[in-house]
């Protein structure tokens, strides 16, 4: 411990008046200011710079307090009146295309009067199919023979009737016919090779091609076609038999089958297959309206 | 600590933070001011802040106020009304008490506080130098500097006028 003197006493009686000495120090100054009355006067005055501990209370403390309030609040019962607006039904799952029926209606007169009018294309009048089956394109057969009516060496007369407005089909079937009768008729086979020949040449190539003189030609069925056969001459008993040529109109058969179609803008849709849709659309509406009566 | 620590502090260490600042500026309401603005901080970083280094926390933050507060009063002049003040004090001759608190007014801010920190806190030289981020040395040196002045001013508070 550092001893007190007259030099270094002041640093001790400023630090006993901050109550910074410990025991033995403070006991160590007191016995010295005993000792010096001058040190004791000092001592007083320095202890007079104390300051006395005031009760100052902060004014304003009550806005330092936080959240003072009671936490818990006490149940109170108010019942909200529009409860039941609340309530909530989970949505039944729909399907991928939920349609009605009056939007499966509209639908479809929109697009009966687009294929109609053709909404698409801007031209009034026309139709979106660009097969379309129009009245005048009927079919036309005609065959021109130019000896069709009778053939000189035959026992039996054969007329191959032709009607212009017969369709194709209908030709080989009276030619077939026509075949078929002279072979039952006798058995004149000049007859029946010439009726069997005339037969095969509309309907299949490949049974003509057993008459050695047959050399009609067979132009590509196409659309529109128009087929000329020339019968030059038929060897064997039909020798007398005149050059006969028969132009055909064909039928535009694709045509035909393509009417089934509609061109709804860019995308060609089936009729069929439309009406199918539309009815199986139908029945599972109804079956589904069935199924809510039911429940 | 938790809010109730902290409304615990208010209650305990509220009117000695004030003091201790109503003393340094004389002037309650800013006292009250940076007595607020204490106790707001010490509300923000109470998670951060331990219950027992509340008071010591918040005569920190009080203090730092306070020198900022006298540094700006200083700017607009304010010490020309301390002055007078003290001028007026002494004119009237009044007690003791009240010429000490007036010997009070004539140290600097970091006297000041350290005198106010030691008598009414009772903080050790250790702790006031971690409120004013002084040195143990330092404080013990400014402080007897201090009651050596104001031990001067009772004295004689003409010499020191």
């Amino acid at each position: 411990m550092q001893n007190i003197d007259l030099h270094n006493y002041q640093d001790f009686l400023l630090r006993y008046i901050d109550e910074e000495l410990d025991l033995r120090q403070t006991e160590a100054l007191l016995a010295f200011v005993a000792l010096h009355p001058a040190i004791a006067e000092e001592l007083e005055s320095l202890q007079s710079t104390k300051l006395a501990i005031e009760v100052i209370t902060c004014p304003n403390k009550a806005v330092l307090y936080k959240n003072i309030f009671p936490v818990t609040l006490e149940p109170t019962t108010i019942v909200y009146p529009n409860k039941q607006k609340l309530f909530k039904k989970e949505k039944e799952k729909a399907p991928v295309v939920f349609l009605r029926w009056w939007a499966v209606g509209a639908a479809a007169i929109f697009i009966f009067i687009v294929a109609r009018y053709g909404m698409f294309n801007g031209e009034a009048g026309v139709g979106l199919s660009k097969n379309n089956i129009s009245k005048s394109s009927v079919v036309k057969a005609t065959i021109s023979t130019a000896n069709n009516a009778s053939h000189k060496n035959t026992t039996t007369n054969i007329v191959i009737e032709n009607n212009e407005s017969l369709a194709s089909t209908n030709i080989v079937a009276n030619q077939q016919n026509i075949a078929t009768n002279t072979l039952e008729s006798g058995g004149f086979g000049d007859v029946a090779y010439h009726a069997i020949q005339n037969a095969s040449t509309v309907t299949t190539t490949e049974t003509t091609h057993g008459t050695a003189s047959y050399t009609g030609d067979v132009i590509d069925v196409k659309p529109t076609i128009i087929a000329e056969i020339t019968v030059p001459s038929i060897t064997g008993s039909l020798t007398d038999h005149d050059e006969t040529t028969e132009t055909i109109e064909t039928i535009d058969t694709e045509t035909a089958s393509s009417n089934r179609s509609v061109m709804v803008g860019a995308f060609e849709i089936d009729k069929d297959k439309f009406r199918g849709l539309f009815r199986k659309a139908n029945a599972l509406f109804k079956n589904k309206e069935n199924n809510k009566n039911e429940k | 600590m938790t809010e109730k620590d902290y409304n615990e502090s208010v209650l305990l260490y509220a009117d000695n933070v004030y003091r201790f600042i109503v003393k340094n500026l004389r002037h309650t309401e800013d006292a009250e001011d940076i007595v607020q603005s204490a106790f707001e901080k010490l509300w923000i970083h109470k998670d951060s802040v331990e219950t027992a280094k509340a008071k010591s926390y918040l005569f920190t933050v009080a203090y730092h106020l306070l020198i900022d507060h006298t540094r700006k009063a200083k700017r607009i002049s304010l010490q020309e009304s301390f002055e007078n003040d003290t001028q007026t004090a002494y004119q009237e001759n009044k007690a003791l008490k009240k010429v000490l608190h007036d010997a009070l007014a004539t140290l600097n801010e970091t006297q000041r506080s350290l005198v106010l920190l030691k008598d009414y806190e009772g903080y050790s030289y250790e702790e006031i130098g971690e409120i004013t981020k002084l040195t143990t040395d330092q404080v013990r040196v400014y402080l007897h500097r201090a009651r050596l002045k104001l031990r001067n001013y009772l004295i004689s508070p003409q010499q020191v006028l």
